[in-house]
């Protein structure tokens, strides 16, 4: 069998496999992203110099450090840290689902702390002397403006992400890396190409969804003052 | 301890930095009458801008109590009272995310105005500030030059009719002939709005123009001098203030000094003057009665002296300026309507100004 006529052979099974590859990986950003950006906003409100104890001073001790551990966490090649995880919660898309999310936390993460710290201080100064309290400032001011930035750093986790879902099939995640994983460990054997060269094209097409999901959500959730 | 004369009192303040030893602000006293502009001024690092920013307690002083209208407001929520007080900083600081008329509107907002009320004032700023509302409201601050953008702060400070508006070097980044422009608009505004106005600057000259009293800082927040400006350019209290002040009071001193005070000479306009050829200047006037060049000056020739106008609203040093720029050693002195009102001599600055009784 040629790639095509694999295709048209097993069309519905790869339907489903791309499929469940777009939700797995959805599902593992959003929740990562969620974690990140609210983790961001929490670490994110603190001072230049704060003074000791205070909670600016936890709050950017708790920054420095999550960052450093979700960075560390990237260093980890996936593969190993998929089966790390499996003696504490087994194979199947529960470890699939964690390992990925966690993942997923330090580039949102960075960019949350950047954006938000990067805002203009003459426009933090002018609310504060507004009357503008805290929260109303993170969430009304710091937060717009940085949304640009913490955007893309989903997007990039995103494709990142992509990719690193093939891996979670080492220990039965969903999605194409079902497709890929058989395909590569059989190379040689009948139909190993085409699965390799579908699951491989695949990833691509979820890949120019997302693409296509975030230009779109760029468009209507960028407030337009700050529009480039 | 209600004391209504002034708007702000500070007694005893004090601010000193974590980490450092000495005071940025030593125990000031200070009090800034209601409806007056006081300009706080003093040498970089003195402490203009955390004496400013303690009075609305974005800086926690560490020491004295703060009276806003009669009210100890040292320990109040900072937030609410900050809604209350206008607040403007150099950079503008408007909030990029936001239109021009939401700009405006954040504070109302925030005290819970209802809409339609948000939107007319902030027409009613835009056009107070001089900006067109139907042009102005619907944009972005960064479709803004950097004046306008100065202009649409000053207007959120006023959004809510705060009596007290602070502003820490509103115009110190703005290009000369712009800031000059700003602050005869931001006089303009203030007798109609007449609020309690504390105002940084490292400007002398803005000093003296806008300020009814000058609050002169040495360093470490020490308050040198605290007059009218008048009193601070002619008799400086110490050598610190009168180094700060410098050379050249006499001639800044001129540019407190209106026209619309000063004895005039006579003048007379061309069809008056016929057959009066004796010591008062006669102008050449065009159709609408605006004097356009001398027809006849007592002591020269009047063919050979440019006939240079400044407005009555304008101060000595205008007329000076005038005089100099168009080499001429008099100046006819009109009104709005660019009609005569009388004649000032280069002479005349020498021999001494003489001044009619205020509001006469
Ligand atoms: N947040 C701060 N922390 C520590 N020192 C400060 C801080 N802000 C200002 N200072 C110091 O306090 C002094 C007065 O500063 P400032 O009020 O900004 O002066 P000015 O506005 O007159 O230039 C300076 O010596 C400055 O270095
Ligand atoms: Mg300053």
């Amino acid at each position: 069998m040629n790639v095509f006529q694999y295709f048209s052979a097993n069309s519905q099974q790869i339907l489903f496999l791309t499929q469940a590859h777009f939700l797995y990986v959805l599902i593992c950003v959003g929740i990562g992203s969620a974690i990140s950006i609210v983790l961001g906003l929490i670490v994110s409100t603190g001072e230049p110099n704060p003074t000791r104890f205070s909670f600016d001073w936890w709050a950017t001790g708790i920054r420095e450090g999550s960052l450093l551990i979700t960075a560390a966490v990237l260093t980890v090649p996936s593969l190993a840290l998929f089966v790390l995880f499996l003696p504490i919660t087994g194979l199947g898309v529960t470890t699939a689902i964690i390992v990925l999310t966690v993942y997923s936390l330090y580039t949102v993460l960075r960019n949350t702390v950047a954006g938000l710290t990067s805002v203009d201080r003459a426009v933090l100064e002018s609310a504060r002397g507004l009357g503008y309290g805290r929260v109303r400032r993170l969430l009304t001011i710091q937060l717009p403006l940085a949304w640009p930035v913490i955007l893309n750093g989903i997007r990039v986790t995103t494709l990142i992400s992509i990719s690193i879902a093939v891996v979670g099939s080492i220990v039965q995640g969903p999605g194409l890396g079902q497709l890929l994983l058989t395909g590569i460990t059989r190379i040689g054997a009948a139909n190993a190409f085409p699965q390799v060269l579908i699951g491989t094209f695949m990833c691509l097409v979820v890949a120019a969804v997302f693409e296509i999901a975030f230009a779109i959500v760029q468009r209507l959730t960028i407030p337009r003052g700050i529009r480039v | 301890m209600s004391d209504t004369e002034n708007m702000i009192v500070l007694e005893a303040v004090e601010k000193i930095y974590p980490g450092s030893s000495s005071p940025a602000v030593e125990r000031l006293d200070m009090a800034i009458p209601r409806g007056e502009i006081v300009m706080l001024i003093g040498p970089s690092g003195c402490g203009k801008t955390t004496t400013l920013k303690m009075m609305n307690r974005l800086i926690e002083p560490t020491g004295g109590r703060i009276i806003l209208d009669g009210d100890d407001v040292t320990d109040v929520n900072g937030d609410q009272l900050r809604r209350k007080i206008g607040y403007v900083i150099q950079q503008g600081g408007l909030f990029p995310h936001y239109s021009i008329a939401d700009n405006i509107g954040v504070v109302p907002k925030m005290l819970g105005w209802d809409k339609n009320r948000i939107k007319e004032r902030a027409d009613e700023l835009l056009h107070l500030v001089g900006l067109e509302p139907s042009t102005y409201r619907d944009r972005y601050p960064r479709q803004l030059s950097g004046g306008q953008q100065q202009r649409v702060g000053v207007a959120r400070a006023l959004a809510a009719d705060p009596p007290v508006m602070l502003m820490d070097e509103p115009f110190g980044a703005i290009d000369p002939i712009t800031r000059d422009r700003l602050q005869d608009e931001f006089l303009e505004i203030q007798r109609t709005v007449g609020k309690t106005i504390c105002f940084v600057t490292h400007d002398l000259q803005e000093a003296v123009k806008l300020g009814d009293r000058i609050a002169v800082f040495g360093t470490g927040g020490r308050l040198a001098q605290y007059d009218s400006p008048d009193t601070v350019l002619t008799s400086p209290a110490d050598d610190f203030v009168s180094d700060f002040v410098g050379g050249g009071a006499a001639v800044r001193r001129l540019s407190l000094l209106e026209l619309s005070r000063l004895e005039l000479h006579p003048i007379e306009t061309e069809e008056k003057a016929v057959g009066n050829r004796n010591g008062t200047p006669v102008a050449e006037v065009d159709g609408s009665g605006r004097p356009v060049a001398w027809r006849h000056l007592p002591d020269r020739d009047a063919a050979g002296t440019t006939l240079v106008t400044v407005p009555l609203s304008g101060t000595v040093y205008d007329a000076v300026d005038v005089m100099l720029d168009g080499s001429a050693s008099l100046v006819a002195v009109v009104d709005e309507e660019g009609l005569p009102q009388g004649v000032l001599h280069w002479n005349d600055l020498v021999a001494g100004l003489k001044t009619r009784e205020r509001g006469a």
